[in-house]
């Protein structure tokens, strides 16, 4: 992917990741998306799950929300996602019910990952049409958002974990997931 | 009607809970894979131990705690005899030890080991001959060492790389592959609850479940009657708030009208897929509904992906959403109210509930409000329990594990085919089958045969996942009868 990555994917994860700069800097989990339809930008959303105090918050679902508010939901079925990280099962889910044209992320997710790391939602059997997926488009950088953030303590825990002697890593094995 | 004696009219449903095994649990991970065994002399197996663990470190993120490291002659498994008796030795001569994977190379492991093969035959036999055996390594005997002394022969079996689920199952591998042992804790750390905590949890909320669960119907039935959404709802309790066991019996409770069974209740919501405006044109509601409030809305009939509103206005991502305005704290006609708002009597019935007990609570320096904001401690759902109508769809359940909920309920009648919590396919009852564990075997197979219908993701328990919940099932009493089953009518994501 990352050979021949033409201009526009670029220009779109470029957007995403910084969404996820934002959020970073306002304390929430630095993941970043926009939604493109007919080659633009209709909306774009980065995590609130820490401010809204409601874990479903997820930038693929801030992202939906504010498309809607101007399209219909038919519109979905030719829009196109690009999100930093894989989307987790939850958002994976939404993305099938809202039948998304495709999905580009940068790194995997594997942890929450529902587009191949933990589940594959997007080709399983359902009642809704599969998606593509295509991951590995700006992957070093998604990584290097969730490392910082995830050096600091989470404030928002009911007990924050002591990590006072991390240090931001910053070199990368090759090959591992995402590609 | 309103809420009070809406409540007091609930009828609960007759059943028990039962757990949803984890998928872990009903597609055990079969795994096996090669490991050498050799022969060696009895009286030095301390030392072999050492010598192995100190040239071939354990990698400890797989734990092979199950596999005994040696086998005395009696537990060799019968097919293996042929092959790993036939030096000759007695029982009090040599023993066998296994080196599980990653294997060592062969030539290191035999060095190794040297020092410690059993000594040679009296009256030394005639000598071996050398079987060609596939599965059998045979060291280079080096000429200036005493080479019966030092020869050990690497016989390759294979091994479970798991730990047995059940004593059977390791009564099994013990007979066929390798001595086994069952630690009933161990194993199922990772791939299912503790069972403690799981037979607390389904005690304590076995007697109330039928209320919670009759609850979750009639707030589905209100949303559906609204023309708002499908006839989905769940119903969110606080196990802290639940009276003490003793204080009051909730089946004479109910009987004689009253209405505290619904305590611990902290907040209900319907389905409300009908009720958005997307790219400023009217809801579905207004559109076919006239505006809502008259009867079902048409569009529950099929399945249009187009007329489906969204997950996010499901029964649990709507019921998480208005705990989330508790804990914030929001202002009435705030801006999330303007975009989430309260669709239904009764879910407004509990939310205002909460703000009145909260005063109330906090003035007799009582426990504190039931649904405690930010500032007061509280966080996403956490350890709370959520009661459904249906099977809810995958993404809720995802959902639901990122809010952090303790359990989740839902009724076996309420399974749809794209829901996200059920393990396997309901097993029909089996005349006299004692063996529970052959039961399922024996419909898995059958399932197999059959065309696929749905995934069953059991989504409530996954070793993968960060986060985990308690998940069960409600098995009415008349289930087996077979009448009226979701999953059998119009999909759709509840």
């Amino acid at each position: 992917m990352a050979d021949r990555m033409d201009s526009r994917h670029a220009y779109f994860m470029k957007q995403a990741l910084f969404m996820g700069e934002k959020a970073l800097e306002t304390g929430e989990t630095p993941v970043g998306c926009v939604l493109v339809y007919n080659d633009e930008i209709v909306s774009s959303g980065m995590n609130d799950t820490n401010k809204s105090m409601n874990g479903t918050r997820h930038a693929e679902f801030i992202a939906i929300e504010e498309m809607l508010d101007k399209y219909p939901r038919s519109h979905l079925r030719s829009t196109d996602l690009y999100v930093t990280v894989e989307p987790c099962v939850m958002c994976a889910s939404a993305l099938r019910q809202y039948q998304i044209r495709a999905v580009y992320f940068g790194c995997g997710n594997d942890r929450f990952g529902g587009t191949g790391s933990i589940l594959s939602l997007h080709s399983d059997l359902s009642i809704d049409p599969p998606y593509p997926v295509h991951g590995g488009i700006f992957r070093e950088e998604a990584i290097m958002l969730l490392r910082r953030f995830y050096i600091q303590e989470n404030e928002n825990a009911p007990k924050p974990r002591p990590k006072k002697h991390r240090e931001l890593k910053t070199s990368f094995e090759a090959g591992v997931s995402g590609n | 009607m309103d809420a009070e004696s809406i409540l007091r009219g609930v009828q609960p449903l007759m059943g028990e809970v039962v757990p949803i095994r984890s998928v872990q649990e009903t597609r055990p991970l079969e795994e096996y894979a090669e490991a050498y065994v050799a022969e060696v002399n009895v009286k030095t197996a301390s030392k072999v131990i050492k010598a192995l663990d100190s040239k071939f470190p354990r990698d400890s993120s797989h734990p092979q705690s199950h596999l005994r490291r040696f086998a005395k002659h009696n537990q060799i498994p019968e097919s293996l005899r042929p092959t790993l008796l036939k030096q000759g030795y007695l029982p009090s001569q040599t023993i066998f030890v296994l080196v599980p994977p990653p294997l060592p190379a062969p030539e290191a492991l035999q060095a190794l080991l040297a020092p410690f093969a059993p000594p040679p035959r009296e009256p030394p036999t005639t000598p071996q001959p050398t079987e060609p055996s596939s599965t059998t390594t045979s060291a280079p005997a080096p000429a200036d060492t005493t080479p019966a002394a030092s020869k050990i022969t690497l016989h390759t079996i294979t091994v479970p790389m798991q730990p047995p689920l059940t004593p059977p199952q390791a009564e099994l591998w013990s007979s066929k592959m390798w001595p086994v042992v069952f630690n009933p804790a161990a194993p199922r750390a990772l791939i299912a609850p503790p069972p403690q905590i799981l037979s607390r949890v389904r005690d304590s909320i076995n007697p109330k479940a039928g209320h919670y669960l009759a609850l979750a119907q009639i707030v589905a039935a209100e949303a559906e009657q609204s023309g708002l959404g499908r006839g989905v709802g769940a119903v969110v309790v606080d196990p802290e708030l639940e009276p003490e066991a003793t204080d009051i019996d909730p089946q004479t409770e109910a009987a004689e009208g009253g209405s505290t069974w619904t305590d611990a209740i902290v907040a209900v919501a319907g389905d409300g897929r009908y009720s958005r405006r997307e790219g400023g044109n009217p809801a579905q509601a207004e559109l076919v509904g006239g505006g809502g409030g008259g009867g079902p809305n048409p569009n529950c009939g099929v399945y249009n992906a187009d007329c489906e509103g969204g997950p996010e206005l499901h029964a649990l991502m709507r019921v998480v959403e208005l705990i989330s305005s508790k804990r914030r704290e929001d202002q009435p006609g705030s801006r999330r109210q303007q975009i989430r708002p309260v669709l239904y009597g009764l879910e407004d019935y509990f939310l205002k509930k909460s703000d009145v007990a909260a005063k109330v609570e906090a003035d007799d320096g009582g426990v504190g409000p039931r649904i405690r904001s930010r500032a007061q401690g509280g966080y996403l759902c956490n350890d709370l329990d959520v009661y459904f109508s249906h099977e809810p769809c995958i993404c809720c359940c995802m959902g639901l594990l990122l809010s952090r909920f303790r359990a989740v309920i839902f009724p076996r009648r309420g399974r749809m085919v794209s829901g996200g919590l059920a393990s396997e396919p309901v097993v029909k009852p089996v005349p006299v089958e004692t063996e529970g564990g052959e039961s399922t075997e024996a419909s898995e197979d059958k399932e197999d045969d059959s065309e696929k219908t749905r995934e069953y993701y059991g989504l409530h328990w996954r070793k993968e996942l960060n986060w985990r919940a308690l998940g069960f099932e409600f098995v009415a009493e008349n289930d087996s009868t077979g009448e009226s089953c979701a999953e059998k009518g119009v999909p759709f994501h509840a």
